[in-house]
């Protein structure tokens, strides 16, 4: 009888943290949907990508190493019903390089094309959630 | 929950799941009249340091596409023929195993089709012998057939989901150190080919593609961050010590001169010998 509660606590404990993991995954999944035009325009997808939560109205700065003469999107998701996400790319001065940017609902994208290699930021925002956190991913790609 | 980085290769089938959902929605439209304007600067200190995530190991084949762009490049000036077959512990075999993905890239950049799937086989090897041979299995038989159909493109997705699949399985098999060995091992030898072809035909703009502080500190923070055993093998010592000459050389915002590239081809040629004794 112990051995079927610690069983059955256990199978409860795992179950109620696969929701949150599942919704970072799916918000992956949205980010990589969000790429799909630009793989058919000659980009390559890398297999390293971001994800998290975040509470509404808070963003996050990803610091990330540019190529000059690469061209990079970076596409983000979430798969929270009525939230609004953003990101931006800005050099290590705090400028704005992106040469293209979207936003719709739970997905956004940013094009850079580098002027100079070396390190830039990546900010993603949750704009505005129904939810306490808003789980989050973002993928890049590179041609 | 604790942001992190995730593995692509376990996102596949929620992928094709995701696409029935959002298949509808117009991708790259500008930007939504409800969006707010980003504004064109930011104070970057604002953000606090727990809030900067590292940054994510770029693969060889990112900044050999960005030196193809520059002008006509022999890549089959580059390429090892053959791979050393000393073993020395795991974080030799981890090195070496980062190492031989990177030759990789640089055999897709030279369209060299026999020595990207001798490079597949290399990889199997290099992952049998360090247990992570099912991980890499269907990866390798793809970048095989891929290289016979001269499918480039789909050999760099196969590299890079090789060497994510196997620092993932290290990841979980808790032995980080090794994971983190892969990227520096592949870093290296990128970095060897890269300073041997800009020293080719020098330019500036060729040079600048080895301004990469970020990277070289981040390796340095790992390595500096692993366990006194694993700091104590020679061939980490020797790694952190290299890595150690080069970080000042990388770290700086003036143009990167050719003396510099020349003092960065010895370091890390030195450091692939180290690495993979007795190559060709």
């Amino acid at each position: 009888m112990k051995t079927c509660r610690i069983l059955l606590f256990s199978l409860l404990a795992l179950a109620t943290s696969l929701p949150l993991l599942a919704t970072v995954d799916d918000a992956l999944s949205f980010a990589l949907e969000a790429m799909t035009p630009y793989v058919k325009e000659g980009f390559t997808t890398r297999e390293d990508t971001w994800g998290g939560d975040l509470p509404a109205g808070t963003s996050k700065a990803i610091s990330q190493q540019l190529f000059k003469g690469n061209e990079y999107w970076f596409t983000m998701g979430s798969d929270v019903k009525g939230a609004t996400i953003s990101v931006h790319v800005y050099d290590r001065e705090g400028n704005l390089v992106e040469a293209e940017a979207w936003q719709r609902d739970t997905f956004a994208g940013a094009l850079v094309k580098p002027k100079r290699t070396g390190s830039y930021f990546l900010i993603v925002k949750i704009e505005k959630s129904p939810l306490e956190r808003t789980p989050w991913g973002l993928v890049y790609a590179y041609r | 929950m604790a942001d992190r980085f995730i593995n692509q290769s376990l996102m596949n089938k929620l992928f094709f799941g995701a696409f029935a959902l959002v298949a509808t929605i117009p991708f790259g439209a500008p930007l939504s009249s409800a969006a707010e304007i980003p504004p064109a600067k930011i104070d970057l200190k604002a953000f606090p340091a727990t809030e900067v995530d590292d940054v994510v190991v770029p693969v060889p084949s990112e900044v050999f596409n960005a030196l193809d762009k520059l002008g006509t490049v022999a890549w089959r000036s580059e390429l090892r023929q053959s791979f050393t077959k000393q073993r020395d512990g795991r974080p030799q075999i981890a090195l070496l195993l980062g190492s031989v993905i990177a030759d990789g890239f640089l055999a897709v950049q030279a369209q060299d089709g026999e020595r990207v799937k001798e490079i597949g086989r290399s990889v199997l090897e290099l992952a049998r012998d360090i247990n992570v041979r099912e991980v890499v299995l269907a990866h390798c038989n793809s970048i095989i057939e891929a290289a016979d159909r001269r499918d480039w493109k789909m050999v760099r997705k196969e590299l890079d989901s090789t060497q994510q699949d196997v620092r993932r399985a290290m990841d979980q098999l808790k032995d980080q150190e090794l994971s983190q060995l892969v990227s520096i091992g592949g870093w290296i030898r990128g970095t060897e080919a890269l300073t041997a072809l800009v020293l080719r035909d020098f330019s500036a703009d060729r040079a600048e593609l080895l301004s990469q502080p970020q990277l070289v500190g981040l390796f340095g923070r790992q390595l500096d961050g692993m366990s006194p055993r694993m700091k104590g093998h020679t061939l980490v010592g020797k790694i952190r010590a290299g890595l150690g000459e080069a970080r000042p050389l990388i770290n700086q915002d003036a143009a990167i001169s050719k003396t510099t590239v020349e003092r960065l081809n010895v370091i890390t040629r030195g450091l692939v010998k180290a690495i993979s004794p007795g190559d060709s």
